[in-house]
């Protein structure tokens, strides 16, 4: 039921994200950012998750680029829900058009 | 009105306090249902079993960062990687928390570090704007524990129930990548991405980012890819701060 390699990571994983928690709240409760850092720090999050689906950008199957495409569009109009709901729309019947 | 709840004894006022914070949150309960579910889903085709799922969910309780790691979840995973990404995704709760501190300054450390293990996006931004707006209406301790308490346990249970019935019906589910759910995880985070939006010049560091990774990713084996554009990324961010 638990792996020895996948509770390691979980309890990892888990202790890192409650220090970040922390983190702010005690060393940083009675001091002011400069602005460079709070500058740097708001751009972090976005770094990490553009990193993170940066394979989608360079897929080698044309269906799969123009569902994201798609996707990149809806994310700019629309809600998280109706996004989510038109990206696998796309991706499903994109693919199967191009079989 | 809420000024004359306060006045009850605390105890009565506790527990209108949460309720309220339980009603604020029940949108956001909702809209974490498919998320949830598709976390499980996507987390029980990587081969987590359905005790693993809501254990992940419920220590870590943090969704951007859960969402990049079962991404990136390999048999067996690549700790270092995976625990250096959840600490990336999540480096924006120190922001969070550096924010929030005036306002908890009141709070022993014994209920202010309980309180901070559930603040997540939502929790935060919610607990935040309801201290604002306490602070606006006149009351002396604007942050209200038992509202931003009440909140979080909706949200709380909700995350780890779902995600642990999204991986019991994962099998049922079927082959993700086929019917196009892998497409989940893109426009989730390009949603995200749009939240963090400030102008361009900010979106630069996120253009390094997307250039480095993508290049990683076609030269090197591994998930590397994701460390070297966050990484490149957050130093061209600095880079670009300094050059004020």
């Amino acid at each position: 039921m638990i792996e020895a390699a996948t509770l390691l990571t979980i309890v990892l994983m888990a202790s890192v994200t409650y220090l970040t928690r922390l983190v702010g709240y005690v060393a940083l409760r009675n001091r002011i950012l400069s602005p460079r850092i709070v500058e740097v720090m708001e751009g972090a999050p976005g770094c990490v998750l553009i990193s993170v689906i940066a394979p989608y950008f360079v897929s080698d199957r044309p269906a799969d680029l123009a569902a994201l495409a798609i996707t990149l569009l809806a994310a700019t109009r629309l809600p998280l829900l109706a996004t989510v709901v038109i990206g696998v729309c796309a991706a499903g019947l994109l693919r199967h058009l191009a079989g | 009105m809420a000024k004359d709840r306060s006045a009850a004894t605390p105890r009565v006022a506790s527990r209108t306090e949460g309720m309220r914070g339980l009603k604020a949150g029940l949108p956001i309960m909702i809209g974490f249902v498919p998320f949830a579910l598709l976390l499980g889903a996507q987390a029980g085709q990587k081969g987590l079993s359905a005790v693993e799922v809501p254990l992940m969910a419920g220590l870590n309780f943090g969704g951007g960062s859960e969402f990049a790691a079962i991404e990136l979840w390999t048999s067996p995973p690549n700790v270092l990687l995976i625990v250096a990404i959840t600490f990336l995704v999540n480096s924006r709760h120190i922001l969070m928390g550096a924010a929030l501190a005036p306002y908890i300054r009141h709070l022993p450390k014994r209920k202010a570090f309980p309180a901070l293990f559930f603040m997540c996006d939502e929790s935060w931004a919610m607990g935040l704007a309801d201290a604002r707006r306490r602070l606006a209406a006149g009351f002396s301790e604007p942050f209200s524990l038992p509202y931003y308490l009440g909140l979080s346990a909706g949200l709380y249970l909700t995350w780890v129930t779902f995600t642990a019935a999204g991986a019991l019906a994962g099998p049922m589910i079927g082959d993700v990548k086929a019917i196009g759910f892998d497409m989940v995880f893109p426009a989730v985070f390009l949603v995200l991405l749009k939240g963090m939006w400030t102008g361009f010049r900010a979106t630069r560091a996120w253009l390094v980012s997307l250039v480095v990774a993508a290049s990683t990713y076609l030269l090197v084996p591994g998930a590397w890819y994701v460390l070297a554009g966050a990484l490149s990324g957050v130093l061209a961010a600095f880079a670009i701060a300094s050059r004020k």
